[in-house]
């Protein structure tokens, strides 16, 4: 990886060139490295396997410049380059850049405030400079517990077990630097987190059980890493031969992962300014409105303390703070970049978009403007998108987990979810999704028999999750979607009337 | 290479694999100009089998260099550094293996698998298909050809209330070496045309968006493609289809479903998806063998090596699944990236479920030979089972007749979103058009209409199968950790079968 201070010398010195060039009204030097490496478990007690994958890494260099011409103020053009950060590059990525150029009447320039960042102090993750050792070490931490666990099981000592532990443990590490010719000075960041998520199959139980992790220091990997595979395997093992409840609509509690899976597909995408004016939102014309259980709040803080990831500036060289998205359960703010805010700002059709007077609509605030690649690393090729980075959600009046539970009183405990789409397209708010494991009936407010992995599939709308919530856990953990950018910490959720259908062994059977 | 292997002890296996890309793209929204890019690129990634006591640990690096790859020092010492850091990390690899293999003795017997057999080196070059050269399109021309699609979509009328058109073109040129002494070059020419359309009417909306792509240059998006079994309008007629169709959903009426499995007929965009998901991906070898199992999920045909439908009928005898990456559809390639040459794979044969695409790791664990389907999304990324050109094989039937002999029923044309289970066994696909059938006759209209069946009941249940194969560009499959996007073709001919409908 290239060093922050590199980073920021090279911007220093393609502003230099940028400026010099004629015919540029402005300009912004975007650089990022990244790195992400990962170490991937697949062991299989009865299929020939290698237990831990070849550990793999992809990093990537670059940078992108923006320019904006003096013969018109929306004339654009976008050009990046990875890997060579000298003079003949940045010149070469400039023409390029010219060739590049549209004109935009959308376009609106390049941040201006604040012209000059105040200095902010954040602790650096040891991460950034994690061996190969300590990651591929964690790997088989993971599966030496998960073995270890399972070995001390009756079920170790039949013929076929077929335990089946899979997931991985993944280091990201992202530096960038950003200069722009609005700004006076050359603003850099840097992150380092890492995830792990373990499960753990025993197919001769119909059985599966699931861990995960997120954290910031190597001391927390390594002991994370000691905890999973164990834990995972044990949820499996309590997890043997699950019934499969009949199709029809239950009152339901949804575990923290599936409230994050429902978020991250089904709500976040929502929360844009970009989707309010292509008017794709869920949540179209209801600006301002209640649109979740009033004691629901969910927010983006990128600064957030404890949060897998924190990030001290946007992509485009805006001060990162906190977001209010759903404040007492009405929508109140839009994760937004810089183009979008503008956008949806002079979009005519705004009142209907939002569903309040065009006079009264805010300035959205472009707070979320990121340049993310899959998996969620700070790119230089990516244009800015808009993307959380710490989605909290709370619920006023929490109460214990476990009194969640009771207070359904009768019903499901649906712990992990897989697949949630949004089956009729966003703005539908309808979803499926399967239901993966970690999952129980509830009985007279106690978890009673599991659930088989795969039995049931949700049939339901965004509004029978968060507007018919019965009750919240006080507690909001830290849950991880298999290929989101954001990090989540929610609570679980109870609510009515959720419609699963049965599925699998031949007898798919939408309800009633 | 050569030098590598043999300075380095304990190394079974190596390959390195480099790519140089370039790219134009460019979008436009709402009739107006929104986006223009030009991209060179280089990148490589290097793998590295090695040893340690009785062990074999594996490493990658994976890099992206870009100018960088204009200099040829530079080139081959960033490989050669790659080589070293895999070649590290196999070796640490290897040590914790054989302590983990000490510990658990027998109970972690398992943990064999993974060795290549030997094989014979491989040289080839393999040349693009193109009649315009991507370096030298015009970049006014992608400019324009996506601005003139987006406008005459938005002059469609005030019901269209948001549209994007977007434009890609891409030469790559990759080049595989290994320390078996293969050495092949394939050049690839990508062109596609993406569109999204939002369209409300009254109280309704309809979200549409879909693809059209051809490995071939840009004249293939620009005036339209007819070749049969991959065809195309141009990229303005594509659009302004879909927009109008969008248009035309916004104002039906949603499915109400019937609550009773009730006859299908299936168009092939919609059976592009059928063949993706039921078929295509549970025939992928590595999730077969439960590698995928903490991601995408298993396998429906696979539960145990000892226990899988190979041989077994998972289909009636007219339905016939295969890929093909022989053919010229999006998924089209020569050597997959562990240098085995492609070639048709037969997964369904009349039914019969014969067996599935694997990589070099997986055919040994299967006892099986390799067939090619190993492929990475980027040239910085490992090599997974992916698919080609995967779909059904046509009948005999017209479409007409298979539609003319439903007394009720409904035609469920052109897909939009997938659900499936964990093992891809049963599935609920959305649909963009849904049609009562009564009597023979195409009647009303419906959106928001999903197909929601067993998978092997649905096979089994298929009474017809039409004569108008056709394939469908997949532009943004997405498998692994961290996740890759390939492109591909899926596809098949009308199908007719049995299952419920799902609605809004």
């Amino acid at each position: 990886m290239i060093r922050t201070s590199e980073l920021k010398s090279f911007a220093r010195e393609a502003t230099a060139i940028v400026a010099r060039d004629k015919d540029v009204a402005q300009f912004e030097i975007y650089c990022a490295s990244g790195d992400n490496s990962i170490a991937r478990l697949n062991y299989t007690s009865d299929i020939p396997c290698r237990g831990v994958e070849e550990l793999k890494s992809h990093s990537a260099d670059g940078f992108q410049i923006r320019i904006v011409t003096k013969r018109n103020a929306h004339e654009v053009g976008t050009a990046c380059e990875a890997g060579d950060f000298s003079a003949e590059a940045i010149r070469t990525v400039l023409a390029r850049a010219y060739r590049s150029t549209i004109v935009d009447p959308h376009f609106s320039g390049f941040p201006t405030e604040p012209r000059k960042l105040a200095v902010t102090k954040l602790e650096k993750s040891d991460l950034a400079r994690a061996s190969d050792v300590s990651l591929v070490d964690a790997a088989w931490s993971i599966l030496r517990g998960a073995i270890g666990a399972f070995a001390r099981s009756e079920v170790a000592a039949r013929p076929h077990p077929a335990l089946v532990v899979g997931g991985d443990v993944s280091v990201f590490r992202d530096r960038i630097a950003i200069a722009n010719s609005n700004f006076a000075d050359i603003r850099t960041d840097e992150s380092a987190h890492f995830s792990s998520s373990v499960t753990a199959l025993i197919e001769s139980l119909d059985a599966k059980g699931t861990a995960s992790a997120v954290g910031r220091t190597v001391a927390d990997m390594r002991r994370v890493a000691a905890r999973l595979g164990r834990e995972a395997a044990g949820r499996a093992l309590r997890m043997h031969h699950g019934v499969r409840p009949e199709a029809k609509t239950y009152r339901v509690v949804l575990g923290p992962q599936p409230v994050a899976e429902i978020i991250n597909y089904m709500i976040l995408g929502s929360l844009t300014t970009g989707a309010f004016h292509a008017a794709s939102s869920a949540y179209h014309g209801k600006f301002g409105a209640e649109v979740m259980d009033r004691r629901l709040s969910l927010w983006d803080n990128p600064v957030l303390r404890t949060g897998a990831v924190i990030r001290a500036i946007t992509c485009e060289g805006i001060p990162a703070k906190r977001i209010d998205l759903i404040r007492d359960g009405k929508l109140v703010g839009l994760m937004s970049n810089f183009y979008d805010s503008h956008r949806l700002a002079t979009d005519e059709e705004r009142a209907e978009k939002l569903g309040m007077p065009a006079e009264k609509v805010p300035m959205f605030p472009a707070l979320s403007g990121y340049r993310l690649g899959e998996g969620g690393g700070r790119r230089f090729d990516q244009s800015p998108g808009s993307s959380g980075t710490n989605i909290v959600m709370k619920a006023r009046g929490g109460i214990d987990d476990d009194a969640v539970i009771r207070k359904l009183r009768d019903g499901l405990y649906l712990g992990r979810v897989w697949y949630t789409y949004p089956i009729n397209g966003q703005r539908a708010g309808d979803f499926t999704c399967t239901v993966s494991g970690d999952s129980y009936v509830i009985r007279n407010g106690r978890l009673a028999e599991p659930i088989a992995p795969n039995a049931l599939r949700i049939n339901s709308n965004i509004e029978n999750v968060f507007r018919g919530m019965i009750a919240a856990g006080k507690r909001s953990h830290s849950a991880i979607v298999w290929g989101s950018s954001e990090s989540f910490h929610v609570p679980a959720i109870a609510c009515e009337g959720i419609t699963v259908a049965v599925v699998g062994k031949g007898e798919d059977k939408p309800p009633g | 290479m050569s030098r590598f292997v043999h300075a380095h002890r304990g190394v079974a296996y190596a390959d390195v694999r480099f790519e140089v890309m370039f790219h134009r793209s460019g979008a436009a929204t709402n009739g107006e100009p929104r986006d223009s890019t030009e991209t060179e690129s280089a990148g490589f990634c290097v793998s590295v089998h090695a040893g340690a006591g009785n062990s074999i640990g594996h490493g990658q690096v994976g890099m992206e260099i870009g100018r960088l790859g204009l200099n040829e020092k530079k080139i081959v010492a960033e490989i050669r550094r790659g080589l070293e850091e895999a070649y590290n990390r196999a070796r640490i690899s290897a040590r914790e293996k054989a302590a983990f293999l000490k510990r658990f003795g027998a109970r972690a017997g398992s943990l064999i698998g993974g060795a290549f057999e030997p094989r014979a080196p491989i040289r080839d070059e393999v040349a693009a298909v193109y009649r315009q050269d991507p370096r030298t399109l015009d970049p006014e021309d992608l400019k324009r050809i996506t601005l003139e699609a987006s406008r005459e979509v938005k002059g469609l009328g005030r019901d269209i209330a948001f549209n994007a058109v977007a434009a890609t073109c891409e030469l790559r040129h990759e080049l595989f070496v290994s320390s078996e002494g293969s050495l092949i070059s394939q050049a690839f020419a990508f062109s596609q045309g993406d569109v999204y359309v939002v369209a409300q009417s009254g109280e309704g909306h309809q979200e549409s968006y879909d693809t059209i792509g051809q490995q071939r240059g840009f004249e293939s998006i620009a005036e339209g493609w007819r070749e049969e079994l991959l065809a195309n309008p141009s990229l303005s007629a594509f659009a302004v289809g879909l927009a109008k169709e969008a248009q035309e959903l916004a104002a039906a009426p949603v499915l109400k479903p019937p609550g009773r499995e009730v006859t299908v007929v299936t168009d092939p965009h919609f059976n592009a998806l059928v063949a993706h998901e039921i078929v295509g991906h549970p025939c992928e070898a590595d999730r077969a063998l439960k590698m995928e199992a903490a991601y995408a999920g298993r396998s429906w045909l696979l539960r145990a090596i000892d226990d899988n439908e190979i041989g077994k009928a998972v289909g009636s005898p007219l339905l016939s699944a295969v890929s093909d990456p022989t053919l010229y559809g999006y998924g089209h390639y020569r050597y997959d990236h562990e240098g085995t040459p492609g070639k048709r794979v037969a997964h369904i044969d009349r039914g019969i479920f014969r067996g599935f695409m694997n990589s070099r790791a997986t055919a040994a664990a299967l006892g099986v030979v390799p067939n090619g389907s190993a492929r990475a999304a980027e040239v910085y990324q490992v090599p997974l089972i992916r698919m080609s050109n995967t779909f059904f094989l046509p009948g005999e039937t017209p479409p007409e007749k298979i539609i003319g002999e439903v007394e009720h029923g409904y035609y469920v044309c052109g897909h939009q979103i997938p659900s499936i289970a964990e093992s891809r066994e049963n599935f609920r696909i959305s649909a963009r058009r849904v049609y009562e059938i009564d009597h023979g006759r195409i009647g009303q209209l419906y959106r928001s209409g999903s197909v929601i069946a067993d998978s092997k009941r649905f096979f089994m249940s298929v009474d017809a199968v039409g004569n108008d194969l056709s394939l469908v560009a997949i532009p943004n499959c997405g498998k692994g950790q961290p996740m890759q996007v390939k492109r591909m073709s899926n596809g098949g001919p009308t199908l007719r079968s049995r299952a419920y409908l799902g609605g809004g």
